[in-house]
């Protein structure tokens, strides 16, 4: 592995906080998302029949009516869609056959020149269905008493990392043996055990899903959505249909808001089955918000089993953590989740004895995705609890515990993996500091009480060994830079560090530098998703590849055109300069036209074209029965968070007054966009924290909109937060540069919680925070009547 | 369903569109102008990625039939630059990094635009309740807010 | 449970009548099929989420003086049907006399919903968690009505029925609200607590109105409305009895919470609990008189 990265000098614009190269787009109104594309009279508009029953048999499927109104071009059901899709583990068929899994389960879909006639051909579409029991919590969807909602599960393809189990409910069991927990427990001074239940929430970007379908007779299908990850979607559409991947082109503009909700396919594939009905015809869909909420994807819910044992000195010995995920009805995607819980089980510390059983379970539920934190978060909500409460029973102040626990370079970690180079320290000490830890402020009001309360956190990317990013970088006549990637911009930046990174390693003004929109799997070079914080360092690390070989190609071609040595000419501010003979000449025209030689005498060169890839190569597998292995991830971000929040006795109102945030990002690319997400994620965690649920009952979504899932708006955000940026470089990401968008949000929920036991000396236990829990808890433990 | 042929004036110009009844001012913008600037993120108005100002005053355009709004003056995010120039929040908006994935920022604009036509000098109070009805996910608000007073800044600087 | 709302407003007809008289005939004419309309802010979602289906909405916000708001030192505050809450908000002479209204108004939704929303289109939707129907209960506000026979006032208490259910009649259209002069010196606060800090629904929402009133033992006269804890926005008339022939002092205030909690049923919901709300009223409720006394002084 080399490491020229981390030895690379600095160059502008790498390091500084350019301002979002899509931000003017955006202001005037002009950025196209895809429900603003526009596809003419002819667009046809779909709508999808679901299921009103968590679990059911389709016994009767009539769509004869439907087919019969006027307008409607197409109707599709299960028995056009017999394959399976998935990205792990493929467990579902695009519209159900013979068995529905949750309520909002796609039956039919119908295509039609209105939205309001395809509505209208829903209710034609007769449904007889056969309830049958079902599942709505994980650790009875694990138990044998369950009933079995994927029967198939032994017959599903899956990805050799992932191990269902035959004849259950449990679609993925990752395990960690590490050391001997049992025999620690004795030698432990203090040990804590806890259970927490997690509930499911939703991303809930601001825009909701839409994907438009095309099939031509030619056997082409495009595809335009709100994506995340168009490659993917190209791969999984095209195995599940029995085509080819170049048969699919898909096509992703702006992006408003994933979270992670627009990775993998969830809706896509129905637009594009419809599509392939009505052959010539575009098809659009689009989710109602209250789809949004329970038909696409949602984050899993968990109910987490900790037990966690230190010695007289607060060092950890033991962990023991038992974690049943709510995968719901599908888990093709969440089965990973599960397994980059457990390989990060310990949370981000050093302990020696760990075991650790993580199950992805099936219930009749809406289907589990990826959320940002990718099971962090919802693991981290209790962990970081159990150590507050475990360094208080041994009497030690919870950051000198997480001081002296918390993971360091060199460490082994809970695979068996050795922990590079981190500023974990660094960020704890940082964030205790900056939220004057130890010092308890006056509360603003007689009725209100203050606590501070902090938390740490740890997440890898979760992603298979060999995902991989490219990237192109052409040179314009006028001297402008496109660069072309293949993963997307959905609000973090990405786009804008793509250029800074281009300008640097190529020697060009940031304002010559663009990037090539939308994405387009036709076009764009391929880029595995856009998930797992991985854009910055993997893809980054491909467009430097990309950009250096423009460059290589620049040079080579001008030292042979004024017969100078390669190694005395540079790239500078958009110049080739020679520093021997102080010879200049502007990239313009040179890099599309080539140079004359002297007495015109032939030319050199040529268009400019620069190509780089990036794929790590040493991730290794884990031993299935022990989860150890020599590398387990690429790299891990860490990060702490600390919260002063007030919670008023009359109410159980928990209020956030202050955040303060701190993460070793390896290398800022731009240090304001950094601070960006580590805001947004703040704020994000503080909704999950206080407000958010989905509030299921027996499988039906109670609060299926707005008006009941409420989000973090203007007045809920805190009065202010502090964003502290840490940098120990990562040794092969660009300039040493590791991801940031997700870890934002894994710490808070804990954060707060150990702020409100700060406040009121109770431990709340599992989120939502709502003022009703709070208060409740107060009264319970006696401390208001 | 009856149909009505309306006319209004979205952003200076003077439009004469056929609506039917059921057809809100959001739906008129988009499907039929499209000025796909103003968006639809849950069309309940509980979100404000549809605000506009109808009158120059906020309204989610979603919770607004298109046929009320004849004779009316709209202004849309399309409508709030001129000659190329900046409104003084869309500068702002930039420069402070309030803009992530720019879905909630139309509305936000149109909100905030309406605020500083009411109240050139609000307070942060006043901008954050002003702004309770233009959910995002991305920023966190405080950049927005932050970015909020510095255009009333600017405006005041612009006016004197 | 709003499973299953469509992505667009279902087919109805819009007629904007040119007179009250077209309009209640209209409306009595299509009884069962036409609905007035003024904000719209509650119809188009329940038209949305499939529970509505008229086939008219009949815009009657434009009608003979529905957008005034006039205040008159004998005759009182009257608020037109069409006029939108951020007007109620901004208008100098509420702030002045009936404050307590502002407030109410101020706690709804959003500003851009404002825009829209009315005082009376919040009556007439009869959500017990009407945020602005406390106030115009405590204030003393009266209904003007036009029907299909003639004009009348209908005064609040007993206009309820049930949640979503009032007296008003097919062909009924209320045109204003309107309040007697407030006595003086009075003040009155609006307490809604939701579940997150503003723009939701009530969980429980606590209005208190108190004035100087020589007739009482007490010298005062507080009165208390609660949302969101029972069928219809409840007006706790023991509190009332209690402070007028009582002394004022904290413990009152607590016997007043106790007697405003005894007073309701609140259900279980996906907003709150029984047990949540009951607590809440007996707090919310001794802490909205306990403030309004303050602001008295």
């Amino acid at each position: 592995m080399t490491t020229r990265s981390t030895t690379e000098k600095v160059t502008q614009p790498v390091g500084v906080s350019v301002p979002r190269i899509d931000a003017k787009e955006k202001v005037i109104g002009s950025a196209l998302f895809a429900d603003d594309l526009q596809f003419g009279p002819g667009l046809l508009y779909a709508r999808i029949k679901r299921s009103v029953y968590p679990h059911a048999l389709i016994k009767r499927l009539d769509t004869s009516k439907a087919r019969l109104l006027p307008g409607v071009k197409a109707v599709v059901t299960g028995e056009d869609t017999p394959g399976f899709i998935g990205l792990y583990l493929q467990d579902r068929h695009i519209f159900c056959r013979e068995r529905a899994r949750y309520v909002g389960d796609p039956i039919a879909g119908v295509a039609a020149v209105s939205e309001e006639i395809a509505e209208q051909a829903l209710d034609l579409i007769e449904v007889e269905y056969e309830p049958l029991p079902g599942v709505f919590d994980p650790e009875y969807g694990a138990s044998p008493d369950a009933p079995l909602l994927h029967p198939d599960l032994d017959k599903y393809e899956v990805v050799n990392f992932i191990f269902p189990e035959a004849n259950s409910n449990i679609s993925n069991h990752f395990r960690i043996r590490k050391g001997d927990v049992e025999a620690s427990w004795t030698q432990c001074t203090a040990i804590i055990e806890r259970k927490y239940r997690i509930p499911h929430v939703q991303h809930v970007p601001i825009e909701p899903h839409v994907a438009v379908a095309r099939a031509n007779e030619d056997g082409k299908i495009t595809l335009w959505g709100s994506s995340q990850s168009p490659f993917a979607q190209r791969n999984l559409i095209a195995k599940a249909l029995g085509k080819s991947q170049s048969d699919i082109q898909v096509v992703a503009p702006y992006v408003g808001g994933g979270f992670g909700s627009k990775a993998g396919v969830s809706m896509e594939a129905l637009a594009v089955v419809i599509a392939m009905q009505v052959k010539g015809r575009s098809v659009k869909l689009r989710l109602t918000r209250e789809e949004e909420f329970y038909t696409t994807f949602v984050r899993q819910g968990v109910v987490a089993h900790f037990k966690m044992g230190c010695d007289r000195e607060g060092r950890l010995l033991a962990m023991e953590n038992k974690f049943y995920w709510d995968g719901g009805a599908y888990t093709e995607y969440g089965v990973n989740m599960t397994r980059a819980a457990g390989y990060s089980s310990s949370g981000p510390y050093f302990v020696p004895n760990v075991k650790t059983d993580s199950y992805c379970v099936y219930t009749n539920h809406p289907v589990s995705g990826p959320m940002r934190g990718f099971g962090m978060p919802e693991m981290h909500a209790g962990l970081e609890q159990c150590i507050d409460e475990l360094a208080i029973a041994i009497g030690m102040d919870p950051v000198q515990f997480r001081k002296l626990n918390c993971i360091k370079t060199g460490d082994t970690l809970v695979t068996g993996m050795t922990m590079h180079p981190t500023g974990l320290s660094e960020c704890l000490v940082k964030a205790a500091d900056a939220i004057a830890w130890g010092r308890k402020d006056p509360s603003s009001a007689p009725h209100k009480r203050r606590g501070k309360g902090i938390a740490l956190m740890w997440k890898a990317p979760a992603m298979p060994p060999n995902a991989g990013s490219s990237a192109k970088v052409a040179l314009n006549e006028d001297g402008t830079v496109t660069v072309s990637v293949g993963g997307q911009d959905i609000g973090q930046g990405s786009f804008t560090v793509a250029a800074q990174m281009a300008a640097a390693a190529l020697g060009v003004p940031m304002e010559w530098v663009r990037v090539a929109t939308p994405l387009n799997t036709d076009y764009s070079p391929y880029e595995w998703q856009t998930v797992a914080s991985r854009l910055t360092w993997s893809m980054g690390n491909a467009v430097v590849t990309a950009a250096r070989d423009a460059r290589q190609q620049i040079l080579e071609m001008v030292a042979k055109a004024w017969n100078e040595d390669l190694d005395d000419l540079d790239i500078i501010d958009g110049k080739v300069i020679s520093y021997k003979s102080e010879e200049s000449i502007s990239l313009k025209n040179i890099v599309v036209y080539g140079m004359s030689l002297p007495d015109d005498q032939g030319w050199i060169g040529g268009p400019v074209l620069g190509r780089g890839n990036f794929m790590p190569t040493y991730v290794t597998g884990l031993d299935p029965e022990t989860g150890q292995g020599p590398r387990a991830v690429v790299h891990y971000t860490t990060g702490a968070q600390a919260v002063e929040v007030e919670v008023d006795m009359d109410t159980g109102k928990v209020e956030v007054l202050r955040g303060v945030a701190a993460f070793d990002v390896g290398k800022a690319i731009n240090p304001d966009m950094v601070k960006a997400q580590m805001e947004g994620g703040f704020v994000q965690g503080v909704s999950t924290a206080l407000f958010e649920g989905l509030q299921l009952k027996e499988g039906f979504l109670q609060n299926s909109s707005f008006v009941d899932y409420r989000i973090a708006t203007s007045t809920d955000a805190p009065l202010s937060l502090h964003s502290i940026i840490v940098e120990v470089p990562q040794d092969d990401g660009p300039w040493g540069a590791r991801g940031i968008g997700e870890h934002a949000m894994v710490p808070t929920i804990p954060a707060i919680a150990n702020a409100i036991y700060d406040a009121i000396g109770i431990r709340v236990g599992s989120p939502p925070f709502s003022s009703e829990k709070v208060f409740l808890a107060m009264q319970e433990a006696g401390l208001v009547e | 369903m009856t149909t009505h042929r309306i006319t209004l004036t979205i952003n200076g110009e003077y439009e004469q569109v056929d609506v039917s009844s059921n057809m809100t001012l959001l739906q008129m913008l988009r499907d039929r102008l499209a000025l796909t600037g103003t968006k639809n993120g849950c069309n309940a108005g509980e979100c404000g990625a549809c605000t506009v100002l109808l009158d120059g005053e906020p309204v989610n355009s979603c919770m607004v039939l298109a046929v009320e709004c004849a004779g009316a003056q709209i202004t849309t995010v399309e409508g709030l630059a001129h000659d190329g120039i900046l409104d003084p929040i869309q500068q702002t908006i930039i420069e402070h990094g309030a803009v992530q994935c720019g879905f909630c920022t139309p509305g936000i604009l149109l909100s905030a635009r309406g605020l500083l036509n009411r109240n050139p000098n609000p307070s942060d109070e006043e901008i954050r309740e002003a702004l309770v009805g233009n959910l995002c996910r991305c920023t966190g608000y405080l950049r927005i807010i932050d970015a909020v007073k510095d255009a009333a800044l600017r405006q005041q600087a612009l006016l004197s | 449970m709003t499973l299953n709302a469509h992505p667009e407003l279902p087919e109805f007809d819009y007629i904007r009548p040119a007179s009250l008289m077209e309009a209640s005939q209209f409306l009595a004419e299509h009884a069962g099929e036409a609905r007035p309309m003024l904000g719209g802010t509650d119809i188009f979602v329940r038209m949305r989420d499939g529970f509505w289906h008229e086939k008219y909405l009949v815009d009657v916000k434009h009608l003979d003086g529905s957008g005034d708001i006039r205040f008159d030192p004998v005759a009182g505050l009257t608020i037109g049907a069409g006029v939108n809450m951020n007007r109620v908000i901004a208008s100098p002479q509420v702030q002045q006399h009936y404050p307590l209204l502002a407030e109410a108004c101020r706690s709804v939704a959003s500003y851009q919903l404002r825009t829209r929303a009315t005082i009376v289109g919040n009556i007439c939707n009869a959500s017990p968690a009407g945020d602005t129907i406390g106030a115009c209960l405590l204030l003393g506000g009266t209904l003007k009505v036009h029907g299909v026979t003639s004009f009348r006032q209908v005064p609040l208490p007993g206009f309820f029925l049930g949640p979503g259910s009032t007296v008003l009649q097919p062909g009924d259209i209320v045109t204003a609200i309107q309040f007697p002069p407030p006595p003086q010196p009075d003040s009155g606060m609006y307490i809604k607590l939701g579940r997150n800090q503003m723009s939701d629904l009530s969980i429980v929402g606590v209005t208190a109105y108190g004035f100087a009133d020589r007739t009482t033992t007490s010298g005062y006269r507080f009165r208390v409305a609660l949302a969101s804890v029972a069928p219809v926005p409840l007006v706790v008339h023991a509190v009332e009895e209690y402070l007028a022939a009582h002394e004022i002092s904290p413990e009152a205030f607590k016997q007043a919470g106790r007697l405003a909690q005894e007073s309701c049923n609140p259900i279980d919901d996906v907003r709150g609990s029984a047990r949540y709300r009951k607590a809440m009223v007996q707090r919310l409720t001794e802490k909205a008189l306990q403030i309004t006394w303050g602001q008295l002084q």
